[in-house]
């Protein structure tokens, strides 16, 4: 039995990653495809950086006065190129950058320093020259410059402060109250901004669910394949007919495809995390003792993530072995199995997005009754803490899976495997038995 | 000399498709059978029930006394398969697709390469065992498959049109390679044809089947002595009305 199912799952995974199609898309592709979107992020942020240095700046100086001066005097202070245009009208001024590298017009108006020195409000002009291109690179140059302004702005503010309170502290003047954030984890204090811990959970309750969804989505198309290429290619009878029983041959199949649905499911989360991590800075959590303030993931949760994870996995892939039984050929098979992925993706949305038990009751129930939301749910089980609701939802796969491995090793071990098919006729299923061949 | 194969009141249907109505054959040991008759006759059905893939409405069929619904799994231990529209694993090669054929016969691994070389001998394919069998042709992928099939010297072999696709001289390789194999391992062959005259040279005995019933039955001398005819597509022509 043991030495029969092994050659079935090693002839299963040769012709799996031997197939260019599998290979190039499954394997490949996430490998490649990540690591060169992240590229371009990392690449597009350097040209962005780049272009700030290179911040180009027309000025009119109508005013003359002292803050003008102060005002260009900061802006040539961060190496800022300014070519001054006070000669010209605003009209004359636009027209003259058209074409060129100039990244910004400021206008200072007559009067600009009159008010400020007279405790009035000034008015700065920008123009930023708007081309429909240059995507991140061109409004981080925007919001260089208005952010050079608001700067400025914050020092008058400070000499205004001065001038009106000599003794006082500008910065306590400014902030009045300074908020310290903690948060409850489990009923204990801890010294950690609740921004912290929802980055740290939208990190989990992203990253897990897609990856959970990937593999369920991988494993099933890899194992709906696994049947009906068999049909496709014609050696299924040949097979049926061998000394070996037909559960061997399904337990085999369906771990021929889980073990090359796991290589294509680490190579895509391999990229997807290349590519988050183009995003430097985006989650920020490694500053946080999670041991410390109990949101370390224990043994448990990880045995209840992994059990959690292969019922799902199983379950699908029974599921995509009992549909894929009723087509002819691959296309037939993974056109069967295609609309069952909005059964993880559903689940999934919602997981990332909200409390599922938080829903109103009768959502909450539709959502709960997909088997694999359980897995997405307990993916989060070190946050939530609710343990008792992830065995239970492990209980209901289970059950789950029984039923659905029960349906499909019926399926194998009667003629149904070769004769039962899904008819698409005045809208209704019906199952008709094979055409006969002679 | 033993009852091979023993076909009882065989009945068949594929919902309101009567494939096979009340069969009846027998096959002695050693011997080498032929189904003939038209497309749609039910030969198909019949090898397939005697080869445990479907299960019969009604009636029996035994395998050296082996009922094939009661005891499939040791019916299978006792037969091969060549379905008419047979491939192989189009990414493993050759010789990769008869190791893993072979190994669900035997687990010893020189008893495993024993089978593999009498199978490369039998097909003729030399080094072209080592290529996927995604780049053989229609007539190299049947000589592969007849080879699996015979490999292993099973009790019986069922070949549902074992010449389906082949060339006129990879025709005359596999016919003279199956009546030699019978004959020298003393296997019992069931086949399938529509080709008469290619059954007429093969078989001890055959089976005229029409509408899912044996018509007549006999050596190709005897059907054709008794029907005077020069051969067996004349006897079936007489017998069904054809001619």
């Amino acid at each position: 039995m043991l030495e029969g199912l092994l050659n079935i799952i090693i002839k299963e995974v040769k012709e799996l990653v031997r197939d260019p199609k599998i290979l190039l898309g499954m394997i490949l592709v996430p490998l490649v495809m990540f690591p060169l979107m992240g590229f371009a992020v990392q690449t597009s942020m350097e040209s962005a950086e780049q272009s700030i240095q290179e911040t180009s700046i027309a000025l009119i100086d109508q005013d003359q006065g002292p803050y003008a001066q102060n005002l260009v005097g900061n802006l040539t202070k961060f190496n800022f190129t300014i070519t001054h245009l006070d000669d010209l009208t605003v009209d004359q001024a636009i027209a003259q950058i058209q074409d060129t590298d100039i990244t910004n017009l400021v206008i200072i108006p007559s009067g600009f320093s009159e008010n400020i020195t007279g405790n009035g409000t000034a008015t700065l002009t920008v123009y930023t020259p708007f081309e429909g291109g240059g995507g991140i690179a061109a409004s981080a140059q925007s919001a260089t410059i208005t952010g050079l302004l608001y700067s400025f702005e914050s020092m008058i503010v400070d000499e205004r402060i001065k001038a009106g309170y000599p003794e006082a502290n500008v910065t306590e003047i400014l902030n009045p109250i300074t908020l310290s954030e903690k948060s409850i984890v489990k009923g204990k204090s801890a010294d950690v901004s609740p921004d912290v811990l929802f980055g740290l959970m939208m990190s989990q309750a992203v990253v897990m669910p897609v990856g959970v969804m990937t593999l369920l989505i991988f494993a099933m198309q890899l194992a709906s394949t696994a049947v009906a290429s068999e049909k496709e290619e014609k050696t299924l009878e040949t097979l049926l007919t061998m000394p070996i029983n037909r559960t061997t041959i399904l337990v085999g199949k369906l771990t021929g495809s889980i073990l090359v649905s796991i290589v294509g499911a680490l190579a895509y989360l391999v990229g997807f995390t290349y590519y988050m991590s183009s995003y430097t800075g985006l989650m920020q959590v490694g500053a946080v003792d999670l041991a410390a303030i109990g949101l370390e993931p224990t043994l448990a949760s990880y045995g209840i993530m992994g059990v959690s994870l292969f019922m799902a996995l199983l379950s699908a892939l029974a599921l995509a072995i009992s549909l894929s039984v009723f087509a002819d050929d691959v296309r037939g098979a993974q056109a069967l199995v295609g609309p069952l992925f909005i059964l993880f993706i559903v689940p999934m949305m919602f997981s990332m997005f909200t409390d599922i038990y938080s829903l109103p009751f009768p959502l909450s129930i539709i959502l709960l009754a997909i088997p694999f939301t359980h897995s997405m749910l307990a993916t989060n089980v070190t946050f939530t803490g609710n343990y008792i609701g992830a065995i239970g939802g492990i209980i209901y796969m289970t059950i789950f899976t029984i039923v659905v491995l029960y349906i499909a090793s019926r399926l194998f071990g009667t003629e149904k495997i070769l004769t039962a098919k899904l008819k698409f006729k005045g809208f209704s299923f019906r199952k008709k038995k094979e055409q006969q061949s002679s | 000399m033993s009852v091979a194969v023993e076909a009882k009141k065989l009945v068949k249907d594929f919902g309101s498709v009567k494939a096979l109505d009340g069969l009846n054959f027998k096959i002695e040991e050693g011997e080498i059978f032929g189904l003939i008759g038209l497309n749609g006759a039910g030969k198909t059905t019949a090898l397939r029930i005697t080869s445990t893939l479907l299960q019969p409405t009604s009636g029996t069929v035994t395998v050296f006394g082996r009922d094939v619904v009661k005891d499939a799994a040791e019916v299978r231990n006792l037969i091969t398969y060549l379905p008419e529209e047979a491939g192989a694993y189009k990414n493993l090669s050759g010789f990769e697709y008869l190791r893993f054929m072979a190994s669900f016969r035997t687990k010893d691994k020189a008893a495993i390469e024993k089978l593999v070389d009498a199978a490369a001998e039998i097909s003729g394919l030399g080094d072209r065992l080592k290529d996927k069998v995604k780049g053989y042709s229609k007539g190299m992928k049947r000589r592969l498959l007849v080879a699996r099939a015979l490999m292993t010297k099973p009790k019986l072999a069922i070949l549902d049109e074992p010449n389906s696709g082949l060339d006129v001289l990879h025709s005359v390789h596999v016919r003279t390679l199956i009546k030699r194999y019978a004959k020298e391992q003393n296997v019992t062959i069931l086949l399938s044809s529509h080709n008469m005259l290619e059954v007429e040279y093969l078989c001890d005995r055959v089976a005229l089947v029409n509408k899912g019933k044996v018509v007549v039955e006999g050596s190709p001398t005897e059907l054709k002595e008794k029907h005077g005819a020069v051969n067996l597509e004349e006897v079936f022509g007489e017998v069904v009305g054809f001619a």
